[in-house]
């Protein structure tokens, strides 16, 4: 009987952590607005992505799940590119060579930005590494994932792709 | 003879009265789908309405929000106005008020483009103190030869009675063939 009622607390509280791994405070509000500079120099907004489904992924160096994650998002970028998927890569490191470095050293190709002020950051309550933030076209956050699991990029993918049929 | 009589005219008016039955049942539907229509209609109108009505109210709490949070008298506000632009273009522009930051735009492309074109950004609202204000406006951007340029503007404005307004104006100078950096302030 205490087996059980452990096997069910046990199960109920991962449910609650897998509940809250998928979803956050942000999701169905206005996605905050932002503007950082990207690693070719220009100066990107997000409110100009308006109409297109847009990833925010917050990334740091020295967070082994973003190295695994990273070029598994620039295939989905890559492929969903060319009808209105964007994605940002956003750098939370103070030293925004260190993410230079790693961006050549992986070779992807979406455009990361440097956010060495944390302000972006704040705004999306990022609180682990990495956090992937998926924007509809009406500029809603629609989708929070907080880590990165081998098997995750599946979810993006359906996610990207019913977003995009909207 | 009287019996056969009585059963046929029962039987007709079994039929008529199944007949009527049937009318009325095919009749009542279309009532009833009528019905539903004209409800369905006013629900759509009532959600209409409803949407309409949450409009004025954000209209109305913007107004009253822009007006508690910015009053008139103590409202200052700040512009950014480009001219050619082709001896500089800008990234970013740091704004101060009495040696406290209280702006760090970054300029897209797009919003470069906007300004080049005559348009005028609203850089920062804020409410200040009747009496004297410095303003310290610090530009950075690719400079002539698009070499990276940091420029300051500074200006000892004084808050008067009423509404200011401020605009920081970045224009080409052709003899020099250097960008200027200007702070006005409108009459």
């Amino acid at each position: 009987m205490m087996k059980m009622k452990n096997l069910l607390l046990g199960l109920t509280l991962s449910v609650f952590a897998a509940a809250s791994l998928a979803s956050s405070g942000l999701t169905g509000q206005a996605a905050p607005d932002f503007a950082l500079k990207s690693s070719n120099g220009d100066n990107l907004r997000l409110s100009e992505y308006r109409g297109d489904v847009v990833m925010v992924n917050f990334w740091a160096t020295w967070c082994g799940p973003c190295r695994q994650e990273m070029p598994l998002l620039d295939e989905l970028y890559s492929r969903y590119e060319r009808v209105g998927f964007r994605l940002l890569g956003v750098n939370i490191d103070d030293d925004s060579r260190k993410a230079m470095n790693m961006v050549s050293e992986l070779g992807v190709s979406f455009p990361v930005l440097f956010d060495a002020r944390k302000e972006v950051s704040k705004l999306y309550e990022v609180e682990a590494m990495p956090v992937t933030v998926l924007i509809d076209r009406e500029g809603t956050i629609r989708y929070v994932h907080h880590g990165y699991k081998p098997g995750y990029e599946d979810k993006y993918l359906d996610q990207i792709r019913s977003l995009l049929r909207e | 003879m009287v019996t056969k009589r009585f059963l046929i005219s029962f039987a007709a008016s079994l039929v008529l009265a199944f007949g009527a039955t049937t009318i009325a049942q095919e009749q009542a539907p279309t009532d009833a789908d009528a019905e539903s229509r004209e409800q369905f209609r006013s629900l759509d109108e009532d959600v209409q309405d409803l949407k309409k009505e949450v409009l004025d109210l954000n209209r109305d709490l913007f107004l009253l929000e822009e007006e508690l949070l910015f009053p008139a008298n103590s409202q200052v506000a700040f512009f950014i106005s480009m001219d050619v632009g082709e001896y500089f273009e800008l990234d970013s522009v740091n704004l101060k008020i009495d040696g406290k930051e209280v702006s760090n735009y970054l300029y897209t492309e797009r919003e470069v483009g906007a300004l080049v074109r005559g348009g005028v950004h609203r850089l920062h609202m804020a409410n200040l103190k009747t009496g004297d204000h410095e303003l310290i406006a610090v530009f950075t951007g690719a400079g002539p030869h698009t070499r990276d340029y940091r420029r300051g503007a500074t200006l000892m404005f004084k808050k008067g009675i009423g509404a200011k307004y401020l605009e920081l104006e970045i224009t080409d100078r052709v003899k020099k063939q250097q960008p200027e950096f200007v702070i006005k302030e409108w009459e």
